[in-house]
Order: structure tokens, then C-alpha cells, then sequence
């Protein structure tokens, strides 16, 4: 147990492991035994250890939730539901500049400059980059692209959403919590019943 | 196509070899420009001489498609380059089995047929030509399956856009469900009736043929396995984009749209079940002597300034620092009214007897303290004042058991030029 000691502090600080942020504990908790004896561990401290549907990502929850639990999870629900929108204004935005097809997933990589120059390059982008910015998740005070587009990311790997491997470079990878909020969208879309399954595109050029 | 072979199994003397040798070269005397006729659709005819374009439009090379439209490679041409430069873009898979097996019954009839008529040359020529159809079948077939995987091994990098990737899937899919369709028309009955007891038809058409099928299928099923694994990708690709984009725009259109109280519910969702961090604190453990060691290593490896720091100011803070400011008032109140009795003494010619002096001014002080703080003044003074005053203790002894002399006051005057006044 003594040599889980650091995986067992970073999931008790709340940080999502995913095979981008650190390849080698994603790895050891896909091993169920460990798992089962850091829950053990966890269970005085009301934790254990949960992963993503799609096994991307491994973070801790709540066993009981009892009312604490449920306040702090209210909280944090509150602020997810809150960012949502500008969460996927920027992957959509991420996506077009980049000219990708499908949406951003864990391990995508997204050179800043790249990034920066095809937003520059394109009017309506940079636009949409001054709302986003704008937006109380992210901010920025600034009216020139490349500091918007520094403060997004900046927010976003405070966020978790992107790692950057090189504190010095403006490179970054997607992170295996961008797969925690799709699932947290569709699970909304589900539950809410939000008509966006057929025919959308209609409707939304009808709007 | 069968031409070219037939020119090929002839010696060099058949009329084709020389014809077949001609257009080749022909293709390769205008590559260049074939090829970009190749990449765009139709050939820029400026750029052939009159007497080029009759050629390649003779040697069947070029053709017009339509009488509007412009002079254009003809299919063979196209699919040969496509062929050869794995241009998945342009390559065709021809599955059509039924055709070569047609012509292999033909064929071998037309071999037994010489056989009988103890023709020797007729029936090694046909022999020649089954050898060949059988080839161009399995060939076709290991063409077809390897552009397959050609395909599969770039994920459709040909294409750039996820729909046309999955209409690439789509169409990889049935190409291959053609070609083993076309597997199931191989009857090896038939063909082993058709053999008979011949061992050189029996080697060709079945065990080779056999071999090289069974190959054929089992690579076929590990495509389509890959097949469908990275259509799943790619729908899963799709279906994530669909989702963010259709979401994004749903909450733009609604700012008022509420979700659920989650968190709330008696059946808290798993995908909203995250505990918040605990930040892990600890302390030095006194309490464990055999830890001492460690700590005070620890303790020791801490950096410090190398120079102290006035400790005096930020100690007195945290105390009662009321009472201490009080005191502190107090004294300098004190050392001030010392000071007034010094300047007092360099104004008057005589010297002057510090308790007479708080008698005389009324002062609060304690005559304890009051003389305490003038010898204290006096002894601080810097040697060069000090010598400019005397200072005289009128002691007397308390007991006479000890040498303890309690000061009953102090008389302080001015020296002048080595006398005392207070004496005179």
C-alpha cells in the first residue's frame, strides 16, 4: 500500500487520473484488486474509487451520500451545469479551427499557436473567441486574441480538461475528464428529455 | 486486358507483340501529362501535339466520353494507374466471378477438345490460357482484399471528412460482401468433376485454387472484423460531435433551461458522484523520540537568512501589547524628564540634587527610579559629554554587616576645567 501512497493523495485532492495525466497509476487502477484495497482504505473517508463509463478516467466518490455529501455535490454540480455551455462553445471551437470532425477526446493534442493561428486567420472565429472569453468561466479582460485565447487555456488546465506536459510549451492534451462531461451531457439530454436526438439541424436553421 | 496477355504468351513474332509494345511506350512518352489528365478527370488538350492526341486516341488510351464533353482517359487506363499507384480513390474492385468461371468451363472444354484431337501444340496454348484465367481470378481477389486493407491501415486518410469516411466504410463493406459472395459461387464439385483425372487441371483448379480461396477468406474475415471496429470509432466520433454541437446550440437557444436537482434525488446518477478534494495535511510529531532524529535533520536543512532580522519589534507583537505600549510611554516620558534635569544642570552654575529637582518640579516619579534613570543617563552618556559633567552619589552604608550602600541622591554638575562645583 505504501508505494500507492502518492496515487492514493492525488485522487484524495480530487484530481482525475486518466492515461494522459499519469499513463503508469491509470494503468494500476485498472487492476480490480488494487482498486478493491484502496476502497478499503477510502471507506472511513466516505470515498472510493469511481471511474467513467467508458473507463476513461478514474476519480473518487462518495460511498454515502449523506448530507454533506449531497451539499457538496450540489455545489459542484451547480458549477459543471454553469460551465457547460462555454465548455462546449470551446471544444466546438477547438474542433473548427482545427478542422477536426469529431468532437475532442481524450489524448486529442492542440498546439496553441496552430490553434491561434487559424483563429486569427478567420473572422467570425476570432468573434467567437471574444464571447467565449467574455464568459464568466474564463474572464478575460483582454480584446487581443492571443490573450483570450492564453486565459481559455489557462482556465481550462485549471479546469482539468487539458494537461500540458511541458510547463514551458504551449502544448496541450485533452485529458480524460473531457469524457466525464460527454457523458454528463448525454446523461442530460437523456434525463431532461432535450429534444436534440432528430432532425436538429432543421431546427436549429429554423431558429 | 486479354490481348495484352495473349501478346505476351506468343513469341515475338505475333503481330500483337509489336502493337502491344507500341502503346505501351506511347504511355510512357506522355506520362506527365497523362497522369495530371489522370488527376483531373480530362486531359488539357493543348498540351498534346495533333498528331500525339490521334495517336493515343487510336492506341485507345484516350477517349471522348460524350461529344461536349473534354478528351478523357479511357476506364482501363484509369483503373491500371489506380492500380498501380494504390489510389484508393479510383480503385475499383471487380468481384465478378461468374465471368472468369464461364470462361475457365470454356476453356477446359477447349482443352479436352485438343486433347482428344491429339493436337499437342492447340491444347498446351489452352492450358496456357486456363493457367492464366485462374491467376487473374485469385489475383483479382488478393488485389481486392489487399486495397481493402490498404484502406483500413490509413483509416480512409483518403478522405477527410467523418461522414465520407463512414460512406467509405460503407462501400468497403459491400465490396466485400461481394467478393465472398463470389467465393460461395466457387463450387469446388463442379470443378473437381470438371478436372477429372487429369493431375495438372486437378493441381490448378482445385488444391491451388482451394489454397489460395481459404487464404483469401480468412483475411477477408479479419477486415471485416477491423471493418466494423472503426465504423463503431467513427460513429462514436460522429455521435460525440452530434452531441456537443446539438447540446451547444440547445443551450443557447434556452439560457433559462434547468436541469435536474441531481445531486438531491434519493438515486444520485453515477456521473455526477465526484467527491470533492481533501487537501492531506500533516504535523510534526513530537510525541515520538525516534522520529528526533529525522525532524531535527529536517529542521537543520531548513534555509535561513544569514542575516537576523530585529526580532525585538515583532516580538512584542502578539503580547499584551496595550500594557506594553503603556510602559513603553511611560519611559520615554521618564528618560525625557531626565533630560530636562541635564539641561537644566548646564544652565545653572551650581550643581543640583536630583531629589531636590523632583521635589521641586513635582514630578510622579518614584525617587528610586528617578535617580536610577539619572545615573543611567549619566553612565550612557558618550565618554566625551560625560566628562564635561560629575556626578556625586550621596550613599550611605545599610548595615554594617555587608558592604550594601543604599543612593540617597545624586548631585549633578558641571565640571569646569577639572574642578568640581558641586564641591566648592
Amino acid at each position: 500500500m505504501i508505494e500507492n501512497g502518492p496515487l492514493l493523495e492525488r485522487l484524495l485532492e480530487g484530481e482525475f487520473i486518466c492515461a494522459v495525466t499519469d499513463e503508469h497509476s491509470f494503468h494500476k487502477l485498472q487492476n480490480e484488486q488494487l482498486v478493491e484495497d484502496l476502497n478499503h482504505f477510502l471507506r472511513p473517508l466516505n470515498r472510493r474509487v469511481a471511474k467513467s463509463e467508458d473507463g476513461a478516467v478514474y476519480f473518487l466518490a462518495y460511498c454515502d451520500l449523506n448530507q454533506q455529501a449531497r451539499q457538496q455535490l450540489s455545489q459542484q454540480f451547480n458549477a459543471t451545469v454553469q460551465s457547460l455551455l462555454p465548455m462546449l462553445e470551446w471544444m466546438q471551437l477547438v474542433q473548427e479551427a482545427m478542422g477536426r470532425d469529431g468532437a475532442l477526446s481524450a489524448g486529442d493534442t492542440i498546439k496553441l499557436q496552430d490553434f491561434e493561428s487559424k483563429v486569427v486567420d478567420n473572422q467570425s472565429l476570432i468573434q467567437r473567441l471574444g464571447q467565449l472569453s467574455n464568459d464568466k468561466l474564463f474572464k478575460s479582460t483582454s480584446d487581443k486574441a492571443d490573450m483570450q485565447i492564453k486565459q481559455v487555456f489557462k482556465r481550462i488546465k485549471e479546469l482539468g480538461y487539458i494537461y500540458q506536459p511541458h510547463k514551458d510549451r504551449l502544448f496541450y492534451i485533452v485529458t480524460g475528464k473531457v469524457e466525464q462531461l460527454i457523458e454528463l451531457v448525454r446523461f442530460i439530454k437523456d434525463e431532461e428529455n432535450v429534444p436534440i436526438d432528430e432532425d436538429a439541424p432543421e431546427q436549429e436553421a429554423m431558429f | 486486358m486479354s490481348n495484352i496477355h495473349e501478346g505476351k504468351s506468343s513469341a515475338q513474332s505475333n503481330p500483337l507483340f509489336q502493337l502491344g509494345t507500341e502503346r505501351l511506350e506511347l504511355i510512357g512518352k506522355h506520362a506527365e501529362a497523362l497522369m495530371q489528365g489522370y488527376l483531373q478527370g480530362h486531359v488539357d488538350e493543348s498540351s498534346f501535339s495533333q498528331q500525339a492526341l490521334e495517336k493515343l486516341i487510336n492506341g485507345r488510351i484516350l477517349w471522348r466520353p460524350d461529344e461536349q464533353q473534354p478528351l478523357s482517359l479511357r476506364p482501363n487506363v484509369n483503373e491500371l494507374i489506380a492500380g498501380l499507384t494504390q489510389d484508393e480513390r479510383k480503385r475499383q474492385i471487380n468481384s465478378d466471378v461468374g465471368e472468369h468461371l464461364d470462361l475457365i468451363h470454356t476453356r477446359v472444354q477447349s482443352l479436352q477438345a485438343a486433347r482428344q484431337k491429339g493436337d499437342y501444340a492447340a491444347s498446351e496454348h489452352h492450358m496456357q490460357l486456363l493457367t492464366e484465367r485462374v491467376h487473374d481470378m485469385t489475383g483479382q481477389f488478393g488485389d481486392a482484399i489487399e486495397s481493402l486493407w490498404h484502406r483500413l491501415n490509413t483509416e480512409f486518410g483518403f478522405v477527410s471528412s467523418l461522414d465520407d469516411k463512414i460512406l467509405e466504410i460503407e462501400l468497403a463493406q459491400r465490396q466485400l460482401r461481394r467478393i465472398l459472395d463470389g467465393f460461395k459461387i466457387i463450387s469446388f464439385d463442379d470443378l473437381i468433376q470438371l478436372a477429372g483425372s487429369d493431375g495438372g487441371l486437378r493441381k490448378l483448379l482445385v488444391s491451388q485454387l482451394q489454397a489460395r480461396i481459404s487464404e483469401h477468406s480468412g483475411s477477408l474475415l479479419e477486415v471485416q472484423k477491423r471493418l466494423v471496429l472503426l465504423m463503431a470509432r467513427f460513429r462514436h466520433q460522429q455521435e460525440r460531435a452530434l452531441l456537443v454541437n446539438r447540446m451547444s446550440a440547445f443551450l443557447r437557444q434556452h439560457p433559462n433551461f434547468k436541469v435536474g436537482d441531481y445531486p438531491n434525488r434519493s438515486q444520485v446518477p453515477a456521473v455526477i458522484n465526484q467527491a470533492h478534494g481533501i487537501i492531506a495535511q500533516a504535523f510534526v510529531a513530537l510525541d515520538r523520540p525516534q522520529d528526533s532524529y529525522a525532524l531535527a535533520e529536517i529542521a537543520r536543512a531548513i534555509p535561513r537568512d544569514l542575516v537576523p532580522e530585529s526580532h525585538s519589534e515583532k516580538q512584542t507583537q502578539g503580547f499584551a501589547t496595550s500594557v506594553q505600549d503603556l510602559v513603553a510611554t511611560e519611559q520615554k516620558q521618564l528618560a525625557k524628564d531626565v533630560e530636562d534635569f541635564f539641561l537644566y544642570v548646564i544652565e545653572s552654575s551650581a550643581a543640583i540634587s536630583g531629589v531636590d529637582y523632583l521635589a521641586e518640579n513635582e514630578m510622579p516619579w518614584e525617587p528610586e527610579m528617578w535617580l536610577f534613570q539619572i545615573v543611567a543617563e549619566y553612565e550612557g552618556l558618550p565618554q566625551q559629554n560625560k566628562q564635561s559633567f560629575m556626578l556625586e552619589k550621596d550613599s550611605a552604608r545599610k548595615s554594617p554587616f555587608n558592604h550594601l550602600h543604599i543612593i540617597q541622591d545624586v548631585k549633578l554638575g558641571m565640571r569646569f576645567f577639572g574642578d568640581f562645583q558641586a564641591a566648592s
